[in-house]
């Protein structure tokens, strides 16, 4: 083996360790004790018609995810092999012809991606999740491409200018850009969901009670008004710093039990606790070197990103290193979610409405219990609802054995 | 092969006007409002008979084409009254060649039933475009309180609109019409004579919204030191960046505001250089002149006027619609001290353009999408107007003190024609 080849080598097996080594970190600062989740049978908890509904439910949007992905690849493997020709309908120069490369790739596999929209909303109002119309979903949409080509000409912007400075090492200057504009966006995105305070004095009293146990002061639990959209229930802890609060959806404030939504926020506020969003963004910088790395080397061939004729292809290794890397992604967020699930156990030390609030899931989200392999690998970012109630149910037993 | 448009727009007016008649314009006209309400009333009737005579015989009767000229001249004579295109009181029966703004019509000719049935449907671009040059006699249909349909003809409008107004104060000042003001007036009161005739099976030809074809024989103003300039015969466009236009401006337009904030600092900072040394220093004219024309260059891919997606600097020379504009040079202190005020009769007609803008990329963009082309009149409306604002642009940012030129003839030194025969 020759000395560069012996090089190379050792880099390879330093940056691996590195990455292992923080991967490890991160994931080991697990607060999640060591437990045998017990078997429950998803029959004991739901009737026969509501594991239907939610397993037809279910395999629709499985096969309509992956045809849809199916026809995302093919239309960027179109696009990576005959997008340059649009680079003709530029007048902007080498970034800017990037830009509009980049930008039309998206555009098309939006406009490839409509009917499945379309189909995933009939299939949504059929089941009345949401109240969407069609009309409003397809220009709503159509507009929206707006604010992801912004992003997208921004990070073309950033890619494209390091790559200019710094040829196939543009990798290294990019994905910390990219990990900071993360950051950026996790302490900013809180300020840009329209909300109201939490009106239930019985849920501030509690949000109060458990901001105390869960050691997370001054964070607003607030409200966002969503029930005109969708009937699903959801909330979500954001923000960074000052810039921190819990968002619960309007639709679950009205309709669970507030013993239920007392667990929900705790589940939020564990998230805070244990500064997952930071955690996010360590993960996404994980994923974001080896990720440009590899964009950087795949599109070699073309020119490098510093070319706008490599934009197609990036597009496509893009979209491909993402679905590779969404399992990992997954088991990642369902270890982060099973911490918060354990947070909230722990400082509501309320188990029974823990499962309520599990089985409530099911009929209101129509998400399967106990999905199958495929979709728990490649979908499902929490851990399943039997999981969940496995992990109350074990909460209970060993909180009753303790003394 | 271009052919030129059959129902054709003659000006002769001198820009005189007597400040009398000008003060009383309106009152003056209520006669002809009350007289062209009921002729319109027939006018409808008679229309309805001409349309089933047409699409029985396939050529207009000769009484019904007489009548139905005599009525759009009688229009159109009306518009130019009270809009201020011409001076003088016009008759009431709209005769051929008695009036400085007249029209001229072909004779009855054989016209596709196809496009007769559908004329009313087929006019509908024709009358979004005279709506939005405004040069009035538009009949209009609202709904009272009561349910009762209303509808009527009279003046009004958007551009022609805003030109008569503004002209009103110009003209009782000066007696005379500013040039800018009266050919954009006649343009649009051109433009509906000939979607009338259209809309009334005059001829079967669509309007065409070209403003440098409908004033082909006025004389063309001196040239304006903001130039637009391009490729004129260019019309291709990629259907795929036309269809997703809007998305693929956005980020185009958060640079231009993020870049304007910037511009209006600069701006004050070169209104305080121009006061105290009489001329902008040259770094600030080069930023602020880059920034105009980046405007344009964005503004042209957003309204259709031009194809390529544009570069984010304003480089002169990279766009096909381009702007040439003037080296830094002096500029009046008394000007530049009263500039933003100054600048409010020429905001108002580019926002009166911008209406016709928006309606000829609206417009545009269907036939875009279709032919894979612009419409040769749709893109030099909005090479006019683009072309307008450019010229707001660089006297509101003190790149020069010239005022803008609303002639729609200003920066053509003759009449462009397409390749091949062109509607709308």
């Amino acid at each position: 083996m020759s000395r560069g080849a012996l090089g190379r080598a050792a880099a390879v097996i330093v940056l691996a360790s590195i990455w292992s080594l923080a991967a490890w970190l991160l994931w080991s600062s697990s607060v999640v004790p060591a437990l045998h989740l017990p078997h429950v049978d998803e029959h004991a908890y739901f009737s026969a018609a509501v594991l239907h509904a939610a397993q037809s439910f279910g395999r629709f949007q499985e096969i309509l995810w992956v045809i849809s992905t199916l026809v995302e690849l093919a239309v960027l493997v179109l696009y990576a092999r005959y997008g340059a020709r649009f680079a003709r309908e530029s007048a902007a120069g080498r970034a800017g012809t990037g830009m509009l490369l980049g930008m039309l790739g998206f555009a098309l596999v939006w406009a490839a991606q409509l009917p499945f929209s379309v189909a995933e909303l009939w299939w949504e109002r059929r089941h009345h999740l949401t109240h969407l119309g069609y009309v409003s979903t397809v220009l709503g949409n159509w507009l929206a491409l707006g604010a992801q080509f912004t992003f997208l000409c921004l990070a073309l912007a950033i890619v494209m200018g390091f790559a200019r400075l710094l040829r196939e090492w543009w990798w290294l200057a990019g994905a910390p850009a990219f990990v900071g504009l993360a950051l950026l966006f996790a302490f900013v995105s809180p300020y840009l969901i329209p909300t109201h305070r939490l009106a239930s004095p019985q849920l501030r009293a509690a949000t109060a009670k458990l901001e105390a146990i869960e050691h997370v002061k001054h964070v607003p639990v607030v409200v966002e008004t969503v029930h005109d959209v969708t009937s699903l229930p959801n909330a979500e802890a954001t923000g960074l710093g000052p810039s921190r609060r819990v968002v619960l959806w309007d639709t679950i404030v009205s309709g669970f039990t507030p013993r239920e939504v007392t667990v929900v926020i705790a589940h939020e506020l564990g998230h805070l606790e244990h500064d997952h969003i930071w955690k996010d963004v360590g993960w996404y910088a994980l994923f974001a070197f080896p990720g440009t790395f590899l964009i950087a080397r795949l599109t070699r061939r073309r020119g490098g990103m510093a070319e706008p004729l490599a934009i197609p292809l990036s597009l496509l290794v893009l979209v491909l290193l993402n679905l590779i890397a969404q399992p990992l992604q997954n088991v990642v967020s369902r270890h982060l979610e099973a911490e918060a699930d354990w947070s909230a156990l722990q400082a509501t030390h309320d188990p029974a409405a823990a499962t309520a609030l599990f089985r409530h899931f099911v009929p209101t989200t129509l998400g399967e219990p106990n999905p199958s392999t495929f979709d728990y690998v490649m979908l499902e970012n929490h851990p399943t609802v039997m999981q969940r109630i496995a992990m109350a149910k074990a909460y209970a037993t060993s909180a009753a054995q303790s003394p | 092969m271009h052919v030129e448009h059959p129902v054709k727009l003659v000006v002769e007016d001198d820009l005189r006007r007597r400040r009398l008649t000008v003060f009383f314009r309106l009152l003056l006209a209520i006669p002809h409002f009350i007289w062209i309400f009921l002729w319109t009333i027939v006018t409808v009737l008679a229309a309805i008979l001409n349309w089933v005579a047409t699409l029985v015989t396939g050529k207009p009767p000769a009484g019904l084409h007489k009548f139905m000229c005599s009525y759009v001249r009688y229009l159109t004579h009306l518009n130019a009254y009270v809009g201020l295109v011409a001076n003088p009181y016009p008759g009431f029966v709209g005769e051929e060649g008695e009036y400085p703004v007249d029209v001229t019509f072909p004779g009855p000719a054989p016209q596709p039933r196809v496009k007769t049935f559908f004329r009313i449907f087929l006019a509908i671009p024709a009358l979004l475009v005279s709506s939005a040059l405004g040069g009035g006699g538009n009949i209009r249909f609202s709904t009272a309180r009561k349910g009762a349909a209303r509808y009527g003809g009279g003046g009004g409008g958007a551009l022609g609109g805003v030109c008569a107004v503004l002209g009103w104060f110009a003209s009782m000042v000066r007696g005379e019409m500013p040039k800018g003001l009266r050919d954009a007036g006649a343009y649009s009161v051109g433009y509906t004579a000939q979607m009338f005739a259209y809309l009334l099976l005059i001829t079967d030809r669509y309007p065409n919204a070209d403003p440098t074809a409908m004033l082909a024989d006025v004389p063309r103003p001196p040239q304006h030191v903001v130039r637009l300039v391009g490729d004129a015969e260019d019309l291709r466009f990629s259907r795929m960046t036309v269809f997703f236009r809007l998305p693929l401006a956005i980020p185009h337009i958060v640079w231009l505001i993020l870049w304007s904030v910037v511009a209006w600092v600069v701006a004050i900072l070169t209104w305080f250089a121009i006061l105290f040394t009489g001329r902008p220093p040259a770094a600030f004219h080069r930023f602020l002149s880059r920034f105009v024309r980046y405007s344009l260059h964005v503004s042209a891919f957003v309204y259709l006027a031009a194809n390529p997606f544009p570069g984010f600097a304003g480089v002169q020379g990279s766009y096909p619609l381009d702007l040439e504009l003037p080296e830094p040079g002096r500029q009046g202190r008394v000007v530049t001290f009263f500039r933003i005020f100054m600048a409010i009769p020429a905001l108002l007609v580019n926002s009166a353009l911008g209406w016709g803008l928006f309606v000829a990329a609206f417009l545009t963009w269907f036939v875009a999408l279709v032919r894979g082309a612009a419409p040769w009149g749709l893109r030099n409306l909005s090479a006019y107007a683009l072309r307008y604002g450019a010229q707001l642009n660089a006297y509101g940012y003190l790149l020069t003190d010239a005022y803008p030129h609303a002639s729609p003839l200003e920066g053509s030194t003759e009449m462009q024609q397409p390749a091949f025969d062109e509607p709308a």
